[in-house]
């Protein structure tokens, strides 16, 4: 029983953090469908200036938060606006040119933080990275659980801000439907835009989150690119409620699935996961939860 | 138009006459330079330059300047193929040297042979490499399999565990080494009640090693590179995983950086390793020191096997009657040469040929500094056995 309930808790905590680093994947998929293949690439820069802010001034990641995705946020609007939108006005032989230019932007970053911190491996470390609360012999890592907070009160606060504020019923309206959005009067590419610049300020706080806990490498961003992926789908696109049951989910799959079948298919058991969403769920969690 | 041509001809030319004026013996050495296992790649490049410097300010090869050209294998055997292929046929090598993973390696192997090209291995360890017969392919460091020979005495006089838990990286290098543990452990009387490998660059290992509480095992033992395991001791610590001893399986456990991202939970864990410092190897403390010295960062087994490697290909190449493949092939079978990683002279024994055969040790981090435990004879600090977790660990 022990065995159980101890995978249950490390799945939960890591679902969180898978959590808010698809919610920023599925906002934008949701606006402009579009696929962010540089998602994982954007939490890896955002975990440098962590690291960063960590070493030099000395700022703490739960700190750095304020800085990484405000920095994040003007990295974001500044690919959507120059790099992404010039594509849409290009007459092109593949719809998909965004989605490679996502590629490519992922790849320059990747190799640009390479070439300024070489592809060590790095850490911070703090006085809480390894400290846990033992509940009844269950331990529960305790930056994790803070990542965990964190994150479900950065997606309150989206939610918050894409149901009641004027800024946040155009994003869902160009999500729903850009033509008739342009039509009343909405600024359709300021809307891309700023999304872009949303998603890249959520996942870099996913970013910021993890490195108390994991390591940091360049080529750190495509896995976990992969993941916000398999998130989205999970979740539906565009949905944030999808967005984190879906994260939670698969970080409980994972982790019964290491327990249960064999730590090496933890990566089978989230495509296998995937796959079968995609043929009994095309919609993903969406069509469950309507929201 | 025509202007531009003659121009860029020239300019052509202007970059390749240094290489006209001075000929030079080209050796491409194929190593990770990019991607995860970048860390290591750079200490065995950094040990090769530091080695060629001295090399050719000895002389070169009778006379002429030696050149290493280093192809990035990125981590993946793909790539490393094409490497090995891109040397071989546009760079007019005239042998291979390098060789880290053991994938990439048993990929590069393939090609050297099949060109009939010498290939010198200095890290790659998986055991098949040198079980194919293949009479081009030579290595200088131990097999997987001999890693835990060391641990083997230390287990019988020392510890007597009754169980054991093997866990692994699923690449060639820990399959094959947990099947030589799993092997080890069963002439050794110790039962193996969980042997299970894991993705590597997992976050949480925490669904493994609780499996491995349930077992509650006298030994763990682990076969993972850096990063896996500061994450795999750090964990341990937080579940209170308490077996006898935790020890490492060569690789990523004796970085510094496996300290550096574990902290304390690196502390008492025991790891196999193939070189250290203080061995009585003429040369094995003075490259440590000038390694530092140069870099201004520390080194290890990896580094030592990458440099005593170069030494290898410059004496051989010095011997060989030519610089044709067979020639330097011949030349390296014939070797018999102290170096600062142990003597090196290929043999055959096992299923192994063209292998070189020295002995495996046993550290321990000690206070956050790696020491030599075992073999008594030649330690530098006594082992820290029977283990107080809590203590080790605080509460």
């Amino acid at each position: 029983m022990y065995t159980f309930f101890q995978t249950l808790v490390a799945g939960f905590l890591i679902g969180g953090i898978y959590a808010l680093v698809g919610i920023g994947m599925t906002l934008i998929m949701g606006v402009m469908k579009i696929i962010n293949l540089a998602h994982g690439q954007l939490m890896m820069v955002s975990m440098y200036l962590t690291y960063v802010l960590f070493t030099q001034f000395n700022i703490d990641p739960y700190v750095a938060l304020i800085i990484t995705m405000p920095a994040l946020f003007l990295l974001g609007l500044f690919i959507q606006k120059y790099f992404l939108n010039p594509l849409l006005r290009v007459e092109s032989i593949l719809p998909e040119n965004q989605v490679l230019m996502t590629v490519g932007i992922g790849m320059v970053l990747t190799e640009i933080m390479r070439f300024i911190f070489r592809s060590d491996y790095k850490s911070v470390k703090t006085s809480y990275s390894m400290s846990a609360i033992y509940l009844k012999g269950l331990s529960i890592n305790l930056p994790m659980l803070i990542a965990f907070g964190i994150a479900l009160v950065l997606t309150i606060a989206l939610f918050w801000f894409l149901l009641k504020t004027d800024l946040g019923k155009s994003i869902r309206a160009t999500a729903q439907n850009k033509e008739a959005a342009v039509l009343l009067g909405v600024n359709a590419e300021w809307i891309t835009i700023l999304t872009y610049g949303i998603g890249a300020g959520l996942v870099a706080a996913a970013g910021s989150l993890l490195l108390p806990i994991y390591y940091l490498f360049p080529d750190i961003g495509g896995p976990f690119t992969l993941k916000a992926f398999v998130i989205t789908m999970l979740g539906g696109m565009g949905s944030t409620v999808g967005a984190i049951v879906g994260g939670v989910v698969l970080g409980i799959a994972e982790s019964l699935g290491s327990t249960y079948v064999s730590m090496a298919l933890r990566d089978t058991v989230a495509m296998v996961i995937f796959i079968l969403v995609l043929i009994f769920l095309p919609g993903g969690l969406k069509k469950i939860t309507k929201i | 138009m025509k202007k531009l041509l003659s121009f860029v001809l020239i300019a052509c030319m202007a970059v390749a006459m240094p290489t006209f004026a001075e000929e030079t013996i080209k050796v491409g050495i194929i190593l990770p330079l990019t991607g995860e296992k970048a860390k290591f790649g750079e200490i065995e490049k950094r040990s090769f330059e530091l080695a060629l410097e001295e090399i050719n300010k000895a002389g070169g090869i009778n006379g002429k300047k030696l050149e290493f050209i280093f192809e990035d294998d990125t981590g993946r055997p793909d790539v490393a193929r094409s490497a090995a292929e891109k040397l071989i046929t546009k760079d007019k090598v005239v042998m291979l040297g390098g060789g880290y993973g053991s994938s990439e390696t048993f990929a590069i192997a393939g090609v050297a042979q099949q060109n009939k090209m010498p290939f010198l291995v200095n890290t790659g360890s998986d055991n098949k490499i040198t079980e194919q017969g293949w009479e081009y392919v030579f290595r200088l460091n131990q097999p997987v399999s001999e890693y835990p020979k060391a641990l083997a005495s230390f287990l019988t006089e020392v510890v007597k565990p009754k169980t054991a838990v093997i866990l692994y990286e699923n690449t060639n290098f820990g399959t094959s080494g947990s099947k030589e543990f799993a092997k080890l452990c069963e002439e050794l009387g110790i039962q193996v009640v969980m042997n299970e490998g894991y993705e590597h660059g997992g976050v949480d290992f925490k669904p493994l090693l609780i499996k491995v509480k349930e077992k509650n095992p006298d030994l763990v033992y682990m076969i993972s590179y850096v990063m896996d395991a500061a994450l795999l001791m750090k964990q341990s610590m937080e579940l209170r995983l308490k077996p006898k001893l935790f020890v490492g399986g060569g690789a990523g456990f004796t970085l510094p950086e496996f300290q550096k991202n574990a902290g304390k939970a690196s502390e008492t864990v025991f790891s196999a390793t193939l070189w250290y410092q203080t061995l009585k190897y003429p040369g094995a403390q003075e490259y440590y020191n000038k390694f530092v010295e140069k870099y201004k960062s520390d080194t290890e087994y990896h580094g030592a096997q990458a440099y005593a490697a170069a030494y290898v290909i410059a004496d051989a190449l010095k011997r060989a009657k030519s610089l044709k493949p067979e020639d330097v092939r011949q030349a390296l079978a014939e070797t018999d040469l102290m170096t600062a990683y142990g003597p090196v002279k290929f043999t055959s024994y096992d299923k192994m040929t063209n292998q070189n055969k020295l002995p495996t040790y046993l550290v321990q981090w000690i206070d956050g500094k790696l020491e030599l435990v075992w073999p008594k004879e030649i330690a530098a600090k006594p082992y820290v056995y029977p283990i107080d977790w809590d203590k080790v660990w605080g509460q």
